[in-house]
């Protein structure tokens, strides 16, 4: 049952190659003959090198095929970039194709600063998505709620704890939308001086580096009774740690980003994973919707404004009690 | 006593050029087959912004290029380069935010990219030759030592600025090309001079192809290999001024990512040997071409991004490829 | 006569247009030992490379013990019992005696190595050949001449019939070589057949039952060894008259006066120990001794390759410190290596930039000169007559001999007043060798100085005006005149005589008597 399904999988991805390697040829051979279309999206997100930029391609893919076929008069260019250097070119290169509108959710924004400005500047319809701008250079800002996640989550614990115990933070990088996260948490903790946060570190986010700052973790405190991890990959990795070590003192761990993996461990009632916060890599579906009718001039829905300049998404609980909300057994993330 | 070599000599002379040429007409061919597939795969490929573009992008990672083909040349390999475009971007962005004045912060902090660049070449380059550690190994652990830095004096934040002068130097225009272009290519020319018509430029080759022949024949080796990382140095220097300016900003995680990797395929598609001994600039300058048309090909064309490095590896592959095929 | 084992019939070879070996006949009987002369250039590698199978003969047949073929892969010549001792070794450095012995064929016991087998059998195989080596050394650490034992014992547990020695002298010296010649019997008593690639017309004669001349390709005599004597083979296989191989030595006595080189209590902790001797302008001193004397020491101490301990340097009478090759190239000396590919020569360099790499100085005015590089190659190409394709090509491409020569001049660039020079022959044919022999006088008639360092005898003999025989890092003897003879120098270099002895006839004897 499994192998076939794996198999499955692998077939799949191995017509899709075919398929892209097909249609790249295509694209090399026939010199595009797309320029009938009216409008032309650019869109370039970070490289799928985690859980959630992976997602991000994913929902941007999708978003992008399910655009087309609605409104025929549009194309896109969906491009990643391993790096932000990488990605400023990929911004040069797209406005060289006539671009009607940017999506860019940036690498690093202060290094796409002056590019993003370029392309705003020369009327290019640009919408930024989750990281923010120093000098603001777009028709819309849509994100998710950094503060938010870190608020839920905060006082899910707490109230699941009953107001004491033992808590471990696995942290991401130095970068903004961590210390907003983590702030936020922190803010809300101050309010339970019973609950005891015996340390808080950095993961990088990433599952490798997850892993082993937790066995280190709950190799220095033999007593801990929650985790919270600001990712849903480093949840997953926690949980091997927790596992692995055969720790029974940890009731509970709560996630953050709402991966379709730990909503699946939610939605099988988990022993001790029993909570994430969404943060959702969709974002990038609604942005590149709102660049679509942002671009040709449309409102949205039954709305008495054009698109609006700013917009945040909600950061949802997610635990037992609405898991099927957000069970979406296909996406990437 | 002996008429044969009379007749050897308009021989010689015939074929006088044939090697040297050899050796930079695999890259140009395979350059110019893919600026001609380029400009039938896509119709924004000749656009004159596109080609500027082209060249802007290439001249960041060529400049290092260029630096790296001294070191490669000598026998060396240096992979600190992306780390320490990180450390000198981090640098010159402190100067110029230190320094009220505007031209003289930009003028301080251009002079402090080239000499910070040195001093981190000259420390890679003294490890070497006096530490006798081997380069792989010394410049793997300065790769992770600079890029350390640059994040631990920015708490790795990006950095930005508002000089309003600094952006105008890697942004900038003369007589219509981008300034880091005029860089990449008054470099590659004067490094082109150093390496085929000095005798230094002959010592970095004798040194790398047989460095025991070459003390023997009384070349200061040591010398000569700290030359080179320096050269390397003072290039990663020039590449993160027309970075960080380009950009008015560094990000000490990002700044100079994955540079030396590039940095070295486009040194290897140039026909430079990684045993050292023999290379060209030219082919160097080539190789970054090749590397930076794939990039803009991939994105004007819009294939799919997890192809696009499976393009990558297999262009490097063929370049590299049609090289060694001429000697069997 | 019994039936050959290995018989060659007709066999050429062609690449394209060019015919590099045509019509060799030639039958070898078990057990014997054939001697293969020609000079470099002359068909002797394609004719070996034929028989172990590398090359596809374009015409001929091979026999091997009464099978006929048209042509043999590397793999079936092997399984007959061809094997090849390459110039080069091919051993794994870093390994062991007896790994290296068998390489590719290890010994196992239920699936892992079986190392006390190997190890016993690689001590019997070595002793029954004489040898005196421990299986358990690590390659890296052998002599040469050990290497090449090892060589010798890999091939017998492949169970050869016949044995390729490819120039196996060349870097041997003399005692090394009367030991590989013991082997070489050892082979041929367990009916081992031999084929003996040399240079060194002595050695085929000593050694070798039959003999085969080849030259440009062709074959000019096979016949047995004893019908002829040494004269007779150098003209066979230059094909004219060879004037004596060696220039005469100037008859009007050693010149006087302040020596161009004066080496003083020269002194490398643990391997020089109280060097002295003198060269003068005009004359040519010979450094004899056994490989690993410490000659070549000498001459790296002086050139500032290597640090001494105590000691002095005048040239001209007047006392010099180096410190690098650059300080000696500037003060007029210069170093020949007898490691010609690993410190002589830049192989990916071609000969122009060969020529100038000492002297690259002279040629810079602002900018490298290459026309003039050009124009100074082309001279030394005519004045030495260096054959080469084109200047541009690396210098790796030429024959052995070729390269000499452009290592020559490399030296001759910086207008050198005192050459040392070490194995200044060594893997060259005997015209290129008889050419540099002539250069060397040449110089030495223009007024420079010359110390010749040499394992070769015969070189000494032929070509030293006074010869240092040197052991273990000491002065052993000064000889002069007819005292430059072949038993001197060995019984000085082997340690049979001390210096102090040399006078005193009757005790020199009694003592020399017993080696």
């Amino acid at each position: 049952m499994l192998t076939s399904h794996a198999d499955g999988v692998i077939t799949m991805k191995l017509t899709r190659v075919l398929q892209k390697t097909a249609l790249a040829t295509a694209l090399m051979g026939t010199a595009l003959g797309a320029s009938a279309q009216e409008y032309h999206i650019g869109v370039t997100v970070p490289a799928a090198e985690h859980g959630w930029t992976a997602g991000l391609s994913w929902w941007a893919q999708q978003a992008t095929e399910e655009l087309t076929e609605k409104h025929p008069d549009v194309s896109f260019t969906v491009l990643s970039a391993n790096s932000g250097t990488a990605q400023v070119a990929n911004v040069e290169d797209l406005m060289i194709r006539d671009l009607d509108a940017l999506v860019i959710l940036p690498y690093n924004p202060a290094t796409l600063q002056s590019v993003i400005s370029e392309a705003y500047e020369e009327g290019i319809y640009t919408v930024v998505v989750d990281r923010e701008l120093e000098t603001p250079a777009q028709n819309v800002f849509i994100a998710g709620d950094n503060p938010g996640l870190g608020e839920q989550a905060a006082r899910y614990i707490a109230e699941e704890l009953g107001g004491e115990g033992n808590l471990l933070v696995l942290e991401g990088p130095p970068i903004p939308i961590n210390s907003q996260r983590v702030d936020a948490f922190n803010q809300v903790m101050e309010n339970y001086p019973d609950i005891n946060i015996l340390a808080s570190q950095n993961t990088d986010w990433n599952a490798q580096q997850a892993l082993s700052v937790t066995e280190d973790l709950l190799g220095s405190n033999p007593e801990v009774d929650a985790i919270w991890a600001g990712d849903d990959d480093v949840l997953i990795a926690a949980i091997q740690a927790i596992e692995e070590n055969n720790r029974d003192d940890i009731q509970l761990v709560v996630g953050g980003g709402g991966s379709q993996r730990v909503i699946e461990m939610i939605r099988s009632d988990h022993p001790i994973v029993k909570g994430t916060v969404t943060y959702p890599p969709s974002m990038i579906a609604s942005a590149i919707a709102l660049a679509v009718h942002g671009v040709k001039g449309e409102r949205l829905g039954d709305m008495y404004h054009g698109v609006p300049s700013r917009m945040i998404l909600a950061a949802d609980l997610i635990t037992a009690d609405n898991v099927e909300e957000y069970y979406e057994p296909d996406a990437a993330y | 006593m002996n008429p044969l070599p009379q007749r050897t000599t308009p021989l010689a002379q015939r074929f006088r050029r044939l090697p040297w040429n050899a050796a930079i007409l695999a890259p140009l061919a395979a350059l110019i087959l893919l600026f001609v597939v380029s400009s039938f795969a896509s119709e924004y490929f000749l656009n004159t912004r596109n080609l500027s573009n082209v060249l802007r992008q290439v001249s960041y990672t060529g400049i290092i290029a260029i630096g790296m083909t001294f070191v490669i040349i000598a026998g060396g390999i240096d992979l600190s380069v992306g780390s320490m475009v990180a450390l000198v971007g981090v640098a010159v962005l402190y100067v110029l935010n230190t320094i009220t004045d505007p031209l003289q912060a930009v003028i301080l902090a251009m002079l402090a990219a080239v000499v910070g660049g040195a001093l981190l070449g000259l420390f890679n380059g003294l490890l070497v030759t006096r530490g006798r550690i081997a380069a792989f190994v010394v410049t793997l652990a300065t790769m992770s030592i600079f890029r350390s830095l640059a994040l631990y004096f920015t708490d790795a934040a990006e950095v930005t600025t508002r000089n309003p002068l600094f952006s105008e130097v890697g942004g900038g225009f003369v007589l219509g090309i981008p300034i880091p272009v005029w860089t990449f290519f008054l470099l590659a020319i004067v490094s082109h001079v150093l390496l085929f018509h000095t005798a230094f430029g002959r010592h970095v080759c004798a040194v790398g192809a047989n460095a025991q022949v070459a003390r023997y024949s009384g070349i200061r080796v040591e010398r000569v290999v700290l030359s080179a990382f320096l050269i390397a140095g003072v290039c990663v220097g020039l590449s993160a001024i027309m970075l960080t300016s380009r950009l008015n900003s560094v990000s000490p995680s990002d700044a100079g990512y994955f540079y030396e990797l590039d940095a070295i395929a486009a040194v290897v598609i140039g026909g430079t040997a990684l045993s050292g001994g023999r290379g060209t600039v030219w082919g160097t300058v080539i190789g970054a071409l090749i590397l930076g048309i794939i990039n803009n090909m991939l994105n004007l064309t819009g294939v799919s991004p997890y192809l696009q490095g499976l393009v990558k590896g297999a262009v490097i592959l063929l370049a590299v490829l049609l090289q060694y095929k001429r000697t069997p | 006569m019994a039936e050959p084992l290995l018989r060659l019939e007709g066999v050429g070879k062609s690449f394209g247009p060019v015919t590099v070996l045509e019509d060799i006949n030639l039958d070898i009987a078990q057990g014997e030992v054939l001697g293969i002369l020609g000079e470099n250039g002359a068909g002797k590698s394609t004719l070996l490379k034929i028989i172990s199978g590398i090359y596809t003969p374009s015409a001929g047949r091979i026999h091997i013990g009464g099978s006929a073929f048209d042509a043999l892969d590397p793999i079936s010549a092997r399984r007959l019992g061809v094997a090849m001792i390459p110039q080069e070794f091919n051993l794994v450095a870093t390994l062991k005696v007896y790994e290296n012995v068998f390489l590719g064929q290890e010994l196992r016991r239920s699936s892992f190595l079986d190392h006390a087998r190997m190890r016993e059998q690689t001590r019997a195989l070595l002793e029954s050949l004489d040898v005196h080596l421990d299986p358990n050394q690590t390659i890296e650490r052998l002599s040469v001449a050990q290497k090449q034992m090892v060589e010798v014992a890999r091939v017998l547990v492949n169970d050869a019939r016949i044995v390729i020695l490819d120039e196996p002298t060349t870097v041997l010296t003399s005692h090394e070589t009367a030991v590989l010649f013991r082997v070489v019997k050892a082979l041929v008593d367990k009916g081992v057949t031999v084929l003996f690639i040399s240079h060194k017309l002595r050695e085929v004669k000593a050694l070798c039952d039959r003999l085969l001349i080849l030259r440009d390709g062709r074959q000019v005599e096979h016949c047995a060894v004893a019908s002829m004597n040494e004269e007779d083979m150098a003209r066979k296989m230059v094909g004219r008259e060879l004037a004596q191989i060696f220039p005469d030595k100037p008859t009007d006595g050693a010149p006087r006066g302040t020596p161009a080189l004066a080496v003083r209590g020269l002194c490398v902790e643990g391997v020089l120990h109280d060097i002295d001797f003198d060269v003068h302008r005009g004359e040519i001193l010979g450094l004899a001794g056994l490989v690993g004397a410490g000659r070549t020491e000498i001459a790296e101490t002086i050139m500032g390759l290597r640090r001494k301990s105590a000691g002095d340097l005048l040239i001209d009478g007047e006392p010099v410190t180096f410190k690098s090759p650059r300080d000696a190239h500037a003060r007029g000396l210069a170093y020949l290596s007898e490691d010609r590919q690993g410190k002589g020569l830049q192989l990916s360099f071609n000969v122009m930039q060969n020529v100038t790499d000492l002297s690259l100085a002279r040629y810079v005015r602002g900018l490298i000169r290459h026309g003039l590089e050009r124009k100074r190659a082309e001279e030394y190409q005519s004045r030495l007559s260096i054959k080469a394709a084109h200047l541009a090509a690396p210098v790796g491409l030429l024959s052995g001999g070729n390269q000499q020569k452009v290592y020559f001049a490399k030296l001759l660039d910086i207008e050198p007043d005192i050459l040392l020079l070490d194995e200044p022959t060594r893997g060259i044919d005997i015209s290129a060798k008889q050419q540099i022999y002539r250069l060397i006088r040449e110089l030495t008639a223009q007024g420079k100085a010359v110390v010749v360092i040499s394992s070769e005898l015969e070189e000494i003999i032929g070509l030293a005006d006074r010869a240092l025989v040197i052991r273990q890092g000491r002065v052993a003897a000064t000889l002069e005149g007819d005292d430059i003879n072949e038993e001197r120098i060995m019984l000085y270099a082997a340690g049979a005589w001390e210096a102090d002895t040399e006078r005193r006839a009757d005790n020199a004897r009694s003592q020399g008597a017993r080696p």
